[in-house]
């Protein structure tokens, strides 16, 4: 079927849907920009950004960026598992990604609370507007991603559906929620 | 030239979605004109305004105001043409009906909060420029955050359009289509904070909530409407997958 | 085989309609003799309060039955899924712009309710609350007039040997459209012919809309009735 040999002919050039790495590079770009507004207005007010961030605990962004990338790496290995056609190690892969990505979630929804309560709300400062936005936004990224692990998860279940490039797009959309967590890890914690 | 066009109006077997696919673009030609240059709704006037700011926006913009929305009052019906096309391109597919409608039901209630309600609501305040600023400041939020505001029915209608696509096999559209109204539903969740700051860029009128929303949606709206037309060079009235386009059409 | 059980149960509540919206048309004492814009805010605050009743009743009626027209549009919907055509949009934008009229008109009515509400409120205020009454009423047109625009277009576009409505039927909603038209351009006046009690805005509007009700529910009713002539004689 025709379907199928375009299907082949593209897993050549990228893994996964070529589509899903169009959508990548056109959230990369929404985010690029996000960021640049962050920056611009931080080096207007280079003093109150500086404040605000003592606020936020180095420790729990490390341990935050520490679990996506576990995430990733075990998405990797669902993939890798794939492709030889372990799909037992696969889907146990493909779980250990949500339980990581369920532990970073638990982790910044506890994080929030605790600023919260410190008195650093959504409106306290321009800041944490950012903070929270920027953070909030990811944690959807992170919730679709689960979603679609859990269409990757439906795809290894079943061995009529088992298809390489679903599994493959879903990873691909896994590592972007981590790359772009990376991105924001760098920007409101470690950027002082 | 007049001719070709009356006899395709009589004889394409295509005319009907013709009629739909032109319709939508003569609307957003219409509302850019509208909202952009005339009432200058678009981008929007500033949340930090005070009652005598407010009062003295509607005055700066009074028959721009006026006049721009009696064409909106006029041509709003073409929103529906667009909408029908789109859920028409749903029927397409080889999933059930329910997601067109569910599109068409959708799609057509949004104009009246989310369009119409700003338009009237404006009207009226330009209407009489000697009405009290604090009632003009509660119109002037009325407006603007009725239509900034309205988000879940532009958000769950991407989401059932991008679930469309992706289950799809008759290739209707893209996959990466799919995702771009994922892009488009989540501008409807960045918006979100407009309801909660006067100024900075969450703003109705900052820099992310409005600025970069509006890069994503105008994209959004230049790319559907551009495969909404290759859709129907395509069509071959089948329910099969639609065929690719013919090699001369595709420039 | 169709299923036509119910079409003229729902046919019927058209006429009910109307003599519900005629009566609560009259019942509302704004419309016979609209109440003018230019109408001082202490005025319009006296209106309210001298005629607090009938303001209340007439706008209830009216907030209970105006999406009834919807029905009878549904049932122009399904003829229009008789005719000649490629594809099924025209029935769908019909679809889509029904909700639209009842929608502003809501909208109209619960401002009217509200202006009403407590009418010894800052007369600002109840004028505030009648402008916006009065103008979402106004304007309610421009899903009337696609609908008409739509009809139109789908009568000229159904070409088989027996046409399910005549030709006539698309010139007349193309006038009705032409008519609904002005009303749109009601706020560029305060007064005169194009202010929201002027003769385009109001008289021409709403004649036109009573107008259309009674033809195309004639219209209606004999292509029903012709329906059933011909399926009988199939049979």
């Amino acid at each position: 079927m025709t379907q199928t040999a375009r299907a082949d002919a593209r897993v050549r050039f990228v893994p996964g849907q070529p589509d899903m790495w169009a959508f990548v590079l056109f959230e990369t770009l929404v985010f690029t920009s996000y960021f640049v507004v962050y920056l611009l207005f931080r080096t207007q007010h280079h003093e109150l950004y500086l404040r605000a961030q003592a606020g936020l605990d180095l420790q729990i962004g490390v341990f935050n960026t520490i679990c996506l990338l576990s995430s990733s790496w075990a998405v990797a290995r669902c993939v890798q598992a794939s492709r030889h056609g372990a799909y037992r190690s696969a889907l146990t892969n493909a779980f250990l990604t949500v339980f990581f990505g369920f532990v970073f979630l638990v982790s910044k929804v506890l994080e929030w609370a605790r600023q919260i309560r410190m008195g650093n709300g959504f409106t306290a400062n321009e800041f944490f507007q950012h903070y929270f936005f920027l953070t909030s936004i990811h944690c959807l990224h992170l919730l679709i991603g689960f979603v679609v692990m859990g269409v990757v998860v439906y795809q290894l279940l079943s061995p009529k559906r088992r298809s390489q490039e679903l599994v493959e797009t879903g990873a691909t959309y896994w590592h972007t929620v981590d790359f772009l967590w990376v991105l924001i890890f760098s920007l409101l914690y470690v950027v002082r | 030239m007049s001719s070709r066009f009356i006899w395709h109006c009589r004889n394409n077997p295509k005319r009907e979605l013709w009629f739909a696919w032109w319709a939508t673009v003569v609307f957003y030609n219409f509302f850019t004109v509208s909202f952009f240059i005339l009432s200058h709704t678009q981008p929007p006037a500033n949340p930090a305004l005070d009652a005598q700011g407010a009062a003295q926006w509607f005055e700066k913009n009074h028959y721009g105001i006026l006049l721009g929305f009696a064409i909106m009052f006029l041509v709003t019906g073409m929103t529906a043409p667009q909408n029908a096309l789109i859920a028409y391109s749903m029927r397409r597919m080889s999933i059930t009906p329910a997601f067109g409608y569910s599109y068409l039901v959708l799609y057509s209630l949004s104009a009246v909060p989310g369009m119409l309600l700003l338009c009237i609501v404006l009207t009226v305040g330009a209407l009489r420029p000697d009405r009290k600023p604090e009632l003009q400041q509660w119109l002037f939020d009325l407006a603007f955050l009725s239509y900034v505001g309205t988000m879940g029915v532009f958000l769950i209608g991407s989401l059932v359009w991008m679930l469309a696509i992706l289950i799809d096999k008759n290739r209707v559209f893209p996959k990466w289509f799919g995702y771009l109204n994922l892009c488009n539903a989540l501008t409807e969740v960045v918006v979100s904070p407009a309801w909660i700051f006067h100024n900075g860029v969450f703003a109705w009128n900052g820099l992310i909530a409005w600025w970069i929303d509006m890069v994503v949606f105008g994209v959004y709206t230049g790319v559907f409407i551009t495969l909404l037309r290759q859709m129907i060079i395509r069509e071959d009235f089948g329910t099969g997958p639609l065929p690719d386009l013919p090699r001369e059409a595709a420039s | 085989m169709r299923r036509t059980d119910g079409e003229l149960i729902l046919f019927w509540t058209l006429p009910a309609t109307g003599l519900i919206w005629i009566a609560a048309f009259f019942l509302f004492p704004g419309f016979v003799h609209p109440m003018s814009p230019t109408m001082s805010a202490a005025a319009v605050a006296a209106f309210y309060r001298e005629n607090t009743g009938r303001i209340r009743v007439s706008m209830i009626l009216f907030n209970w039955f105006c999406v009834c027209l919807i029905p009878v549009l549904m049932l122009l919907v399904v003829q229009m899924r008789k005719m000649a055509h490629r594809t099924p949009i025209f029935s769908y934008c019909m679809v889509a712009c029904a909700a639209g009229g009842p929608a502003i008109f809501l909208l109209a009515n619960l401002f009217w309710l509200l202006a009403a509400f407590r009418p010894e409120r800052a007369p600002e205020l109840t004028q505030m609350y009648n402008d916006l009454a009065w103008v979402t009423f106004t304007i309610q047109v421009p899903y009337l007039i696609m609908q008409s625009v739509l009809l139109a277009l789908a009568i000229y576009c159904d070409r088989q040997a027996r046409p399910v409505f005549k030709p006539w039927v698309a010139h007349f909603n193309l006038l009705v459209a032409a008519a609904l038209a002005p009303a749109a351009f009601t706020g560029l006046a305060l007064g005169g012919p194009m202010a929201w009690d002027g003769l385009l805005p109001f008289w021409v509007k709403n004649i036109t809309i009573a107008i259309w009700i009674v033809v195309m529910g004639v219209v209606i009713a004999q292509t029903i009735r012709r329906q059933r002539v011909e399926s009988e004689v199939a049979a």
